[in-house]
């Protein structure tokens, strides 16, 4: 009877525990969630992110292994690098990004999702010093989208990146609306049917697009 | 048992509700607060973001011990081990800024470096491809920069007064024979390497790292691009040449393989020359690159490439006697490397590693009679480096070379075999973020002078603000004797130079300020004497007795100024060089300024991108002062000057799509001014006619195009 009561009181208590982290993890994640969701839909706030990077990254501590908060601190680092002053200030950003991404690869391995944020990262690194960044950074950046397609090439966000840069390269370079439109076009119609697989898993993107459509076809 | 759990549940709930306030203010070490940083406890949830004035505070339900960790981009995190009570806590917490370019002092004297890895450099690499009148050729833009000069008959480059024998090319490591395209008298060659094979250049004016020897005055250092930028073919049309290349890679490995023909004919059909020449330059050649990575870390690196040129000319000069004379040149180079690096332990050990063979032949008829010959270099080279915390490193390497050349003079035949080896030690120590310091140790030996030596290396840097600092360096440096004076004498010993260089910088928003000063010493300079009076003939062999007796000195400064900033889409740097050199060497009889030199280089650069039609032009500028020449008929010996040389060069190139395939064409523009440059005089053997030896053209044209038949090719202005 003692035996019984033991292992069920254990039971209890690491099911007790099991649960009301995970119901802590849903909640932290939901709530900075909704925030992300304002941040992202909306002219970018640097103090807006910077609170968002650190709210990410204080879930990631707490849950070694969930890759989600390292996913959304390393995109909020890397919004931060396009806000950030000078180009020291941008890689240091860009780095920090970059090291919160690998740690999502190492628990969750590489994903489509986690390729265009690898991709957003050498997006920014390129966008921090344009000049001397084309040969090294826009084929890692091109490289990074295809990998990502080819894990799910209905994930819309690789459209929004690919749009995105193409809408702001010119025409002599093979960007420009022209080039732009039909990527982002096809953005919208990957987004018409996508599902995140979870509510705390990657759903961004869709008001980028048609604002960027939008841009196009002016 | 219901009871029991219930007030279990309950037990657990009171234990929740003990919560312990933690606050406290994040700053930098001067106190200035951060706002923004984040501050949590490890493992847990519990934690704030800091507010305005830096402060933060939250309360946590954990017990005892935590770990109070605050981070901010751009400084080091702090952790501290804290225990929790109920009590409420008050932190000071104050963060030392990261390492970082901007904030971190760099050894500098005696180094101009052109790089993307790094961004405080004073040149990008596509600067060697856009500066006028450089010719796309990486020595052509070295000439340009300060501590280096214009010498236009002759290939090489030209540093603080020493000869172009005195600076190695150098490229993943492994020195170069043959750089430059052989050549005939008086006719300047470019570079063997094309400029976009390199994703790095390091210029050294002297002071330069223990790893590197053979050299009195400097090393350009070139390392190759670790992978292909674009995928697909190819092709270059210019009025010289026509070339096809191929690129394919994937993750882990690639290959480009580049062939290409090229004869001057046409183009000396529409710019005039000075030169009378017997068989316009005509040239093939062909280059193959492979690159694996072998792991994660590793990488195998392989270059192969085959030249085989042809050329003829009559002589600007008389060398032998009052009729002109008919020279012809066929050259063959082969020159292969294999590098290996790799990182072991977290990238706490770095190789690096290589093997290198080349092999040259020049078969040279001088009014019929033979006067080529071989020369042929095998080397190893490993290079171990221990990288500590803070970027503290010591490194340790050997290197290994076999040459064996081979000559011909008057029909008699001559050959030299030498084994030279070298140990190199070389420690980098950051006493703190401002402070750095490097000393290393260099030893060689040569078989064929049986002999070794021990050169020393150091250099300070000290960060005297923000964005300036000092830097100084000092060392030895050997160099064998120039081979011609070894086959008949391999008694001498070592050539040395001592190097004193002292340097200011300041960097600030791409501005670019330098000023160095130095003072070289050289001594067992190689000495010949021939109981005759002075011969001029630069191609002459060294029949005399020879010693180590020579020695001399170099002194003088050099300034750079760089604005990329205040003018949009405009770039434009000046560089201006002093020197001040005498040396007693050679046949000279006297302390005197060798014919190379000239006291006065200058030059102006410009660039300029047009965005609206893609378009690039630069315009540079230089001035060469007067360089001394030998007059058999004056008593003071090379007190002759020649005048100044002017060039005002231009260079446009023009990105565009046809066809969708992308393409650059370009236009260059040299000595738009159609200056008379002289570079040097030359006397008939009987002293009583003066020739002047110029330049091959005045004022010529080159056009050209590039295009990439690839959709992928993904290319900025900066490709141009």
């Amino acid at each position: 009877m003692k035996k019984i009561l033991t292992i069920s009181l254990a039971l209890f208590f690491s099911a007790n525990l099991l649960f009301a982290q995970s119901e802590k993890y849903t909640a932290a994640m939901t709530a900075a969630l909704t925030d992300f969701d304002k941040s992202q839909n909306k002219e970018p706030v640097r103090d807006e992110w910077l609170a968002l990077a650190n709210r990410f990254e204080r879930i990631a501590s707490a849950e070694p292994k969930e890759w989600l908060p390292r996913y959304y601190a390393a995109y909020a680092y890397s919004s931060l690098a396009f806000m950030g002053n000078n180009v020291t200030e941008k890689d240091q950003l860009a780095d920090k990004a970059e090291v919160l991404l690998k740690e999502a690869i190492a628990i969750a391995g590489e994903n489509s999702e986690l390729m265009v944020l690898d991709a957003q990262i050498h997006q920014v690194r390129l966008a921090s010093d344009p000049q001397m960044r084309w040969q090294t950074e826009g084929p890692l950046f091109a490289a990074s989208l295809a990998k990502a397609k080819t894990m799910d090439a209905n994930n819309p966000r690789i459209y929004v990146l690919e749009g995105t840069s193409l809408l702001y390269t010119p025409e002599q370079f093979g960007g420009g609306k022209k080039a732009a439109r039909p990527v982002l076009e096809k953005a919208m119609e990957k987004f018409a049917t996508f599902k995140p697989q979870s509510p705390l898993h990657p759903s961004w993107g869709e008001g980028q697009a048609g604002y960027m459509l939008g841009e196009a076809s002016k | 048992m219901k009871n029991l759990l219930l007030v279990l549940v309950l037990l657990q709930g009171t234990s929740l509700s003990a919560q312990t306030l933690l606050r406290g203010q994040v700053t930098d070490r001067q106190g200035r607060s951060l706002p923004g940083a984040n501050v949590l406890l490890k493992g847990t949830y519990d934690g704030a973001t800091t507010d305005t004035l830096g402060k933060f505070e939250f309360n946590t339900f954990e017990k005892d011990t935590a770990t109070l960790l605050v981070s901010y981009v751009g400084y080091e995190p702090s952790e501290q081990r804290i225990f929790l009570q109920g009590k409420s806590h008050t932190f000071a917490i104050k963060l030392e800024e990261a390492a970082s370019e901007l904030n971190t002092v760099v050894i500098t004297a005696g180094s101009f470096e052109a790089s993307d890895e790094k961004r405080m450099t004073m040149l990008k690499p596509l600067d060697i491809v856009t500066t006028a009148g450089a010719a796309a050729d990486i020595t052509g833009v070295m000439q340009l920069l300060p501590g280096a000069q214009r010498v236009g008959e002759q290939a090489g480059l030209f540093v603080r007064g020493g000869s172009g024998q005195e600076t190695k090319v150098v490229i993943d490591g492994m020195i170069v024979q043959n750089p430059f395209f052989s050549s005939l008298p008086d006719v300047q060659q470019r570079g063997r390497f094309n400029p976009f094979m390199f994703k790095g250049t390091a210029f050294s004016t002297g002071g330069y790292s223990a790893q590197y020897g053979q050299a009195l005055s400097s090393v350009l250092l070139l390392n190759t691009t670790d992978q292909t930028s674009n995928n697909g073919l190819g092709v270059s049309l210019n009025m010289a040449s026509a070339g096809l290349n191929y690129d394919v890679a994937n993750e882990k490995q690639s290959l480009s393989v580049v062939g290409y023909y090229g004869n001057l004919k046409p183009l000396f059909a529409l710019v005039k020359q000075n030169v009378e020449w017997t068989r316009a330059p005509e040239f093939t050649g062909s280059s193959i690159t492979y690159r694996l990575k072998t792991s994660k870390t590793g990488l195998l690196k392989t270059y192969g490439m085959y030249s085989d040129s042809h050329l003829g000319m009559v002589t600007q000069a008389p060398l032998d006697d009052d009729t002109r004379t008919g020279i012809r040149l066929h050259n063959r180079n082969a020159f292969t490397t294999i590098t290996y690096t790799d990182r072991f332990a977290d990238g706490k050990w770095l190789l690096n590693s290589g093997f290198s063979y080349s092999h040259n032949r020049d078969e040279t008829t001088f009014d019929g009679a033979n006067f080529g010959g071989s020369d042929e270099r095998i080397q190893g080279r490993a290079v171990l480096t221990r990288v500590f915390e803070k970027n503290n490193t010591l490194l340790f390497g050997t290197e290994i070379h076999r040459i064996n050349l081979q000559t011909a003079y008057n029909d008699q035949s001559y050959a030299l075999h030498d084994t030279y080896t070298a140990a190199f030690a070389e420690g980098e120590v950051y006493l703190s973020r401002k402070l750095a310091g490097r000393a290393g140790v260099r030893t060689e030996y040569s078989s064929l002078l049986n002999r070794f030596n021990l050169a020393p290396r150091l250099s300070f840097a000290y960060k005297t603000g923000e964005y300036s600092q000092v830097s100084l360096a000092a060392g030895q440096f050997y160099q064998n004797p120039d081979y011609r004076y070894l086959y008949l004498n391999t008694d001498l010993n070592f050539e040395r130079a001592d190097h004193l260089i002292l340097n200011y910088q300041r960097i600030k928003d791409k501005r670019t300020f330098r000023i160095e000063g130095f003072y070289k010493n050289y001594a067992h300079l190689v000495r010949e004497f021939t109981n005759l009076p002075y011969d001029a003939n630069p191609y002459r062999f060294p029949w005399g007795q020879t010693t180590n007796g020579g020695h001399g000195y170099a002194q003088g400064f050099d300034v750079f100024w760089r604005d990329q900033k205040s003018i949009k889409n405009f770039d434009y740097w000046v560089t201006y060089s002093y020197v001040d050199t005498r040396r007693l060497f050679q046949q000279f009889e006297k302390l005197a300024t060798p014919t190379f030199v000239s006291n006065h280089n200058a030059s102006l650069i410009t660039k300029r991108w047009f965005e609206k039609i893609t378009t690039s032009a630069s315009f540079t500028y230089s001035y060469t002062s007067g360089r001394p020449y030998y007059n058999p008929n004056n008593e003071r010996f090379l007190s002759d000057r020649t005048p100044p040389v002017h060039n005002l060069s231009f260079s446009a190139s023009k990105i565009m799509t046809i066809k969708r395939n992308f393409t650059v064409v370009y236009l260059a523009v040299d000595n738009i001014l159609n200056t008379r440059n002289i570079f040097t005089y030359r006397y008939t053997p009987d002293g009583q006619t003066r020739y002047a030896v110029g330049p091959q053209s005045y004022r010529s044209f080159f056009v050209g195009m590039q295009i990439m038949l690839s959709k992928k090719a993904v290319v900025g202005k900066n490709d141009v």
